[in-house]
């Protein structure tokens, strides 16, 4: 398998995730809950990953990094949380992922809320597009760091200051991790990531991190393990948007997740996956008719493509099928990305590299679209000679899913049959135990 | 004699945490006890020192923008509000 898939979720994590989420698990999960020196275990586990994300963005307040179940989740709470009424005015981007258009879209159907969009000029998220919409009105604005389905990265700095005082919501999904991301206070008045992709942590782990004097409202309210005796929630931060029990074995990972990241560096994984995209780049360049979605060079790791005569799914069924790629094709949960992009709705194959990924396997990924066009489709009674030419191992699901069934049952039977042995043992040397016993007494009788 | 002690309780957790490793940094005296029931509903956590270290513990945690939401006095297992300062 070569995993080109990170944009979706990150593979492989740091061997350290899997262990701190592991320890994690062994320990009770009552973070702030309670006084004894579990709870306040879990939630020092908890502070960790807030500080990692501090330390990430750059800000000094981590109570103001707020941990939520994804970036999804962050998003709506920031855009349900301004408060935003009948008549208000919210520019975005031209690439937004669904996670926020839908959210947007409902603002407006629900209530009331303008929402315009920022066009792309020569194939580029403008600043000055963003200011010139500005009104009276304008509320908010939301622009995606990078796109997820181009890997361009937005002039954050530049829209910043094109807002004037209009506050700037960051969807930095594709980028915490990928990108540096510090200094947030100076781009950004709210900027929501996740946990699963470039920070390397699990899923169900993601937030956001609101600047002082911006406040929100909750989307849900319940126990904080603060102002018990209220039935109204806490209005301080992070309480007031944490309502239940965190996620306390996802945080675990992410922490180590963000500490590998920072020891790494951001600007050398930013390099490294940039590095990977001009080499696939490089390597596909003489193929006739191949479209590149946006290849400027302030990216990420992500490259999406569409190849002439190829719709993007068969492309992608035909990559991994021949030579175990693993790309994403279609619309990639952002419409409006393609829409602004003219790949709508028959989408693109995206390409996201990560820090695992090699630069063999950039090549041999660069090779297989390069011999798929020249192949043309498939022969389904061709066999598999493109995986044979290329060198690369096929990826099937099932052999190794099932091989890792038969492994572990295996080593099931091998520990019950030496905890057998083991029992056996133990019994051997009781009842020996017990016949030397015997015999001292015995012989001890005969003494008297 | 019994030396009093000064119980500082905070909104949340957080700053709890973010206090405590300003202390642990600056070597200062205290320990991290359980909210006292006579003092506050809430079941998380609160710093405990005695009263002498006021001088050093109170002026770290102002600057580092940490003071507590409520202190407390504690002699002879009598509780009394205590000021922030």
């Amino acid at each position: 398998m070569i995993y080109l898939d990170n944009a979706a979720t990150s593979f492989p994590k740091p061997p350290e995730v899997a262990a701190a989420v592991s320890a994690a698990l062994a320990a009770p999960a009552s973070p702030g809950r309670s006084g004894h020196a579990a709870s306040l275990s879990a939630s020092k586990t908890v502070h960790r990953a807030r500080k990692a994300v501090a330390a990430l963005l750059g800000v000094q307040d981590n109570s103001r990094v707020i941990f939520v179940a994804n970036v999804t989740w962050a998003l709506n709470l920031a855009l349900r949380g301004l408060g935003l009424k009948a008549g208000d005015h919210v520019l975005s981007g031209p690439l937004e992922h669904n996670a926020v258009a839908r959210p947007l879209s409902r603002l407006v159907k629900e209530v009331g809320v303008e929402w315009e969009v920022a066009p792309l000029v020569a194939g580029r998220v403008e600043p000055a597009e963003f200011a010139r919409r500005l009104r009276p009105e304008t509320k908010l604005a939301v622009l995606n760091h990078a796109s997820n389905v181009t890997g361009a990265l937005a002039p954050i700095r530049d829209v910043k200051a094109a807002l004037g005082d209009v506050p700037l919501l960051i969807d930095a999904a594709q980028t915490a991790g990928a990108a540096p991301l510090d200094d947030a206070g100076s781009w950004a008045d709210i900027v929501c990531f996740t946990g699963h992709k470039a920070l390397m942590g699990p899923t169900g782990v993601g937030g956001l991190w609101v600047r002082p004097g911006l406040e929100l409202a909750p989307l849900a309210v319940g126990g904080t393990g603060s102002r018990s005796d209220s039935f109204e929630p806490p209005e301080f931060l992070p309480d007031a948007l944490e309502p239940g029990t965190a996620n306390t074995h996802g945080l675990a990972g992410l922490a180590a997740g963000i500490e590998f990241v920072l020891g790494v560096g951001v600007q050398a994984i930013a390099e490294h996956e940039r590095t990977l995209v001009n080499l696939f780049r490089e390597k596909t360049a003489p193929l006739v008719g191949l479209r590149i979605l946006d290849p400027s060079a302030r990216r990420t790791g992500v490259l999406s493509l569409n190849l002439p005569g190829w719709s993007a799914s068969e492309l992608a069924v035909e990559l991994e099928a021949e030579a175990g790629v693993l790309t994403r094709a279609g619309l990639h949960c952002a419409p409006l990305a393609h829409q602004s992009l003219g790949t709508f709705p028959g989408g693109a194959v995206r390409f996201s590299f990560g820090w695992f990924t090699s630069r063999s396997d950039a090549l041999t990924a660069a090779e297989a679209v390069l011999a798929v066009s020249r192949r043309g489709r498939r022969n389904p009674t061709a066999g598999r000679g493109l995986v044979k030419s290329l060198g690369a191992k096929p990826f099937d699901a099932d052999k190794e899913v099932l091989a890792a069934r038969a492994a572990a049952a295996e080593a099931k039977a091998a520990r019950a049959a030496e905890a057998e042995a083991e029992a056996v043992r133990a019994a051997e040397a009781e009842a020996e135990a017990a016949r030397a016993a015997e015999a001292e007494a015995a012989g001890a009788a005969g003494d008297l | 004699m019994d030396v009093p002690e000064i119980i500082l309780v905070f909104d949340t957790n957080t700053r709890i945490l973010n206090a405590e490793e300003l202390l642990e940094d600056r070597g200062l005296p205290f320990e991290l006890v359980p909210v006292p029931k006579e003092v506050n509903p809430n079941c998380g956590l609160a710093i405990s020192f005695k009263q002498p270290a006021q001088a050093m513990i109170m002026p770290a945690l102002a600057a580092a923008n940490l003071l507590p939401s409520a202190a407390y006095r504690r002699q002879g297992g009598v509780f009394s509000d205590w000021p922030l300062t």
